[in-house]
């Protein structure tokens, strides 16, 4: 590739498609979608785009042991053949890649939501990737995130998933004299391909208390973090700091999806 | 779950008693003018919304959701791909002496690819459908893609009267021919939503033409046997499906448009288009009819006529009261007479319900496929409805 990322960004500052360091791609979500469901919701984070629906809480099948205690979340996921830019040959059954994304969800969401309130019940989400550009996890976080919140399904909070990168491999320690990487904020595809990446998702705990309502100040916690790429400890915190920021700014375009779904 | 698997039949049956079927089935055959549970005349369609050019990522798409909330999305992949010369092509080639592709290249390989390369092979396009619930391997999306697709390869477009191309002859398997040695391969990827609430194959038809409509094939630059080169600009990327313009002189009626398949079918005598769950659970027969523009007529021309296994015949029989021990005594006698069914020529009694067998009267067959190709009909109507859907 001509252009990459770790060889054009230093002399620029601009990445591959034109955005700072921090910035976000262009997020554009709905809500009820899909009248047949629950809840449903569609969201793009610049070109990567999904679907999500959620069924339930619904009785779960006969013959599960398990949800005596609260709900019991389920998580399909399907990734399109059109997804990608190369048309996907499909095997039977599921891929690597997207069971994992299965999995991470169906974790991250059962220990998430209330599911205490649904004793002997299923809540299955089904995400559909219909074109991915990178950061397809911390995008169906979001996706499901609304679909939920549509279904009514109760959570503390709205919970964001965003991915944090480093400008370059960052395998050696960090210098802090000349300190020539920066964290990149909401990876695009190529970037992903050749940066390292992390997954954060993170949630506000709605206070106690009559006035905490009032304060800016909301406390945060991290909900889920996910990293495959090597990188050297030195710089996760940085990484991190970044990535719990652009949460923040995706919590705040998610929470205006929702308030405007309800005047519409 | 497993209930849905098995369900390779026109879909799942809903829960409805003997005393229901035999209701519904009663007022769908009224003589000429069926009273269906919706409301809907019998040609009528159930509400859609529908949009196309939907994912940049792809070379056409197209999302069509209908009011009950059943949603497709249908993506159109275009590949280049090498033409391989197999043994079919080579039996075949007395056949290529149309072949008016521009100039040869070397003599050798012109006579021996040339059936492929200038028909079109029928393998270019695949098809694959998801359905939630099923597996890709299950009956249902293989019977269904198979079914979609061998209408799509099937077209093949004419010449209008002064001979001169349309740009699309060969159909849509000529329109994937870039040279002799190279070809597009399409991969038409269709998604189903939801949980298939009634027989997805009208929903994912009309979707699957709208994404073709829309679909996108870069500009060739380079020329005839040259390895394909194309112009990276996609703002002068053509349609597969050639769209009118003011350019061109021929009416858009007569353009080579891809085929849609209708569902349809027939209660007694009447003719009912795109059956919900519950019409299709008492039909007598059920077909699908795929049409296209006949480029040489005005008009519109059959490709193919399918008959799907009706789950009306894996229903539970009613029985008459004079055959129900409980009603022993109840019943005056002669009250249930057996009348013969002009529809399937059984004797049944009225109000009874009795699992369909199958089968349905030539002079009904005739009557569906005159409905859809008549001038103005359902097949028409069809057709212009989703042209009307703004592409680009």
């Amino acid at each position: 590739m001509p252009l990459d990322t770790s060889t054009t960004y230093p002399l620029t500052r601009l990445r591959l498609d034109g955005r700072r360091w921090n910035e976000l791609r262009l997020l554009q979500a709905q809500i009820s979608t899909n009248p047949a469901s629950s809840g449903s919701s569609y969201l793009s984070m610049g070109n990567t785009s999904i679907m999500c629906s959620v069924h339930g809480p619904a009785e779960g099948r006969r013959g599960d042991a398990a949800g005596s205690s609260g709900a019991v979340v389920e998580v399909d996921v399907n990734v399109a053949g059109f997804a990608g830019v190369d048309r996907r040959r499909r095997g039977g059954g599921g891929d690597k890649t997207s069971s994992r994304i299965a999995v991470i969800l169906r974790s991250t969401f059962q220990s998430h939501l209330h599911t205490y309130l649904y004793p002997h019940s299923t809540i299955s989400i089904h995400v559909s990737v219909l074109s991915s550009d990178g950061s397809v996890l911390a995008a169906a976080i979001n996706a499901c995130t609304l679909a939920l919140v549509d279904a009514g399904i109760p959570m503390p909070g709205l919970l964001c998933g965003c991915t944090a990168g480093m400008s370059g491999s960052a395998s050696t320690p960090k210098d802090p004299r000349h300190d020539e990487l920066d964290p990149l904020l909401d990876l695009s595809l190529p970037e992903e391909q050749e940066l390292p990446l992390m997954t954060i998702g993170t949630t506000t705990v709605v206070p106690g208390g009559e006035h905490n309502m009032d304060d800016d100040e909301e406390e945060t916690t991290v909900a889920l973090m996910t990293m495959d790429s090597k990188l050297h400890s030195t710089y996760t915190e940085t990484m991190l700091a970044v990535g719990i920021d652009g949460c923040n700014q995706i919590r705040e375009l998610l929470e205006d999806v929702i308030k405007g779904s309800n005047r519409g | 779950m497993t209930a849905q698997r098995q369900a390779s039949s026109a879909a799942q049956t809903p829960h409805l008693s003997a005393a229901e079927l035999s209701y519904l089935y009663t007022s769908l055959s009224l003589p000429n003018n069926p009273i269906r549970p919706d409301g809907r005349s019998p040609t009528q369609f159930r509400p859609l919304a529908a949009e196309c050019d939907i994912l940049p990522g792809t070379n056409g798409s197209a999302r069509i959701g209908f009011a009950d909330g059943t949603q497709a999305i249908v993506g159109v992949k275009a590949e280049v791909e090498k033409t391989t010369l197999t043994a079919d092509t080579l039996d075949a080639r007395s056949l290529s002496l149309q072949s008016d592709l521009g100039p040869s290249g070397d003599g050798r390989e012109g006579t021996e690819g040339s059936s492929a390369a200038t028909g079109g092979h029928g393998s270019w396009v695949q098809m694959s459908i998801e359905i939630p619930g099923f597996r890709d391997d299950d009956a249902l999306p293989v019977f269904l893609a198979e079914m979609m697709r061998e209408s799509l390869v099937g077209s093949v477009g004419g010449k209008d009267g002064d001979g001169i191309e349309r740009g699309m002859a060969g159909g849509l398997k000529g329109r994937l021919v870039i040279n002799k040695r190279w070809h597009w391969r399409l991969y038409i990827d269709v998604l189903l939503l939801s949980q298939p609430l009634s027989y997805p194959l009208p929903l994912l038809s009309l979707t699957t033409h709208l994404a073709l409509l829309s679909t996108k094939l870069p500009k060739l630059k380079s020329q005839g046997e040259e390895d394909p080169f194309f112009d990276d600009d996609w703002a002068v990327a053509e349609y597969l499906y050639p769209r009118a313009s003011a350019g061109l002189k021929f009416n858009p009626s007569q353009q080579v448009r891809p085929p849609v398949t209708l569902l349809v079918i027939s209660v007694g005598e009447n003719v009912i288009f795109d059956p919900n769950r519950e019409e299709i659970a008492v039909a007598d027969a059920v077909l699908a009819i795929s049409v296209t523009r006949d480029t040489e007529s005005q008009g519109l021309k059959l490709l193919t006529i399918r008959t799907i296994d009706p789950p009306s015949r894996l229903t539970q029989p009613g029985v008459p009261n004079s055959e129900n021990v409980n009603m022993l005594g109840a019943t005056a006698p002669g009250e249930s007479v057996a009348v013969l069914n002009p529809a399937t020529g059984e004797e049944e009694i009225p109000g009874v319900w009795r699992p369909r067998r199958g089968g349905v009267k030539r002079s009904v067959i005739a009557g569906m496929v005159k409905t859809v190709l008549k001038k103005g009909g359902v097949g028409e109507e069809v057709l212009a409805g989703l042209e009307g859907v703004q592409v680009g």
